[in-house]
């Protein structure tokens, strides 16, 4: 049995992923996303503002592929748009939520192609990061 | 209300940002699987990768906007990483040994009600095979 849903079964107007599957933004995480990033940036290694401390921002790109993970298809798939916004980085200790909408189906080229909206929130209801994917889905 | 500005804080329209250039091989790409979870053969598996119209691994995509964020990130973190907007297009594959190169230009400075903003305009290539292609807006505070 396959760990992914068929293209066939979404429906444009679905919204998956409910309840939201639970992210934790350890420092192990955020650690190794650094680094297989050669991420250098300064900010990412003292305290904010509030005296915690941040991941990067696009440690996104990881939480809402994680939540999508049944909803990104087959082997073979590939990643043709992306959008993010950025409302605050994900912070090391947080617990993020992450749901998603089928917003479109349709094909092109002979290829399927599915767009996704998501928004992520923490465990207080916080917005972190909203998107919005989209994805050419591979052969079943 | 929006307003073109030229210039604002030091910034101007036509402004660079700092280039980076980032080798990718295939323990970069098997590294960014680890850590992202995101283990599709077509990244990690060159037997599968052989299959599919690539021919070969490839990098995932979001490993390249990860370069994308470093960018941002050292011009001007406090914008990008507080309500900064991306949107990009994916164009081609990054192979391993290949060389990204990333660089972006401010297209746009814009005074709205809730601030000043910049649009990026911003590229990521691979020698001469564009990879990445897309806009941010961060702003500038």
């Amino acid at each position: 049995m396959s760990d992914y849903v068929k293209y066939s079964s979404m429906s444009e107007g679905d919204a998956f992923l409910d309840p939201p599957p639970s992210f934790q933004v350890s420092q192990d995480v955020v650690d190794k996303y650094i680094k297989s990033t050669n991420d250098l940036t300064k900010q990412l290694k003292v305290k904010d503002n509030e005296g915690d401390s941040v991941a990067p921002p696009m440690l996104a790109a990881v939480y809402v592929i994680d939540a999508l993970r049944t909803r990104v298809g087959p082997p073979g798939g590939i990643h043709a748009k992306q959008t993010f916004k950025f409302h605050r980085p994900a912070k090391i200790g947080e617990t993020l939520f992450t749901s998603a909408t089928v917003l479109r189906l349709y094909q092109k080229k002979e290829r399927n192609y599915v767009e996704m909206t998501t928004e992520t929130l923490n465990q207080h209801g916080d917005l972190i990061t909203t998107g919005l994917i989209t994805r050419i889905w591979g052969k079943e | 209300m929006t307003t073109p500005l030229e210039n604002y804080k030091g910034l101007s329209v036509g402004d660079q940002l700092p280039e980076l250039i980032q080798f990718v091989d295939q323990a970069m790409i098997d590294a960014y699987a680890d850590a992202s979870g995101d283990v599709n053969p077509l990244h990690i598996d060159p037997e599968f990768a052989k299959t599919t119209f690539f021919g070969r691994t490839i990098a995932h995509g979001l490993l390249t906007l990860a370069f994308v964020s470093r960018v941002l990130s050292e011009w001007n973190w406090d914008g990008w990483a507080y309500g900064g907007e991306l949107d990009v297009a994916f164009l081609g594959p990054v192979y391993p040994g290949d060389e990204v190169r990333v660089s972006g230009v401010i297209e746009s400075i814009e005074q709205t009600e809730e601030g000043v903003f910049a649009r990026c305009k911003l590229s990521c290539y691979c020698a001469e095979r564009a990879v990445v292609k897309g806009t941010a807006v961060c702003q500038i505070l």
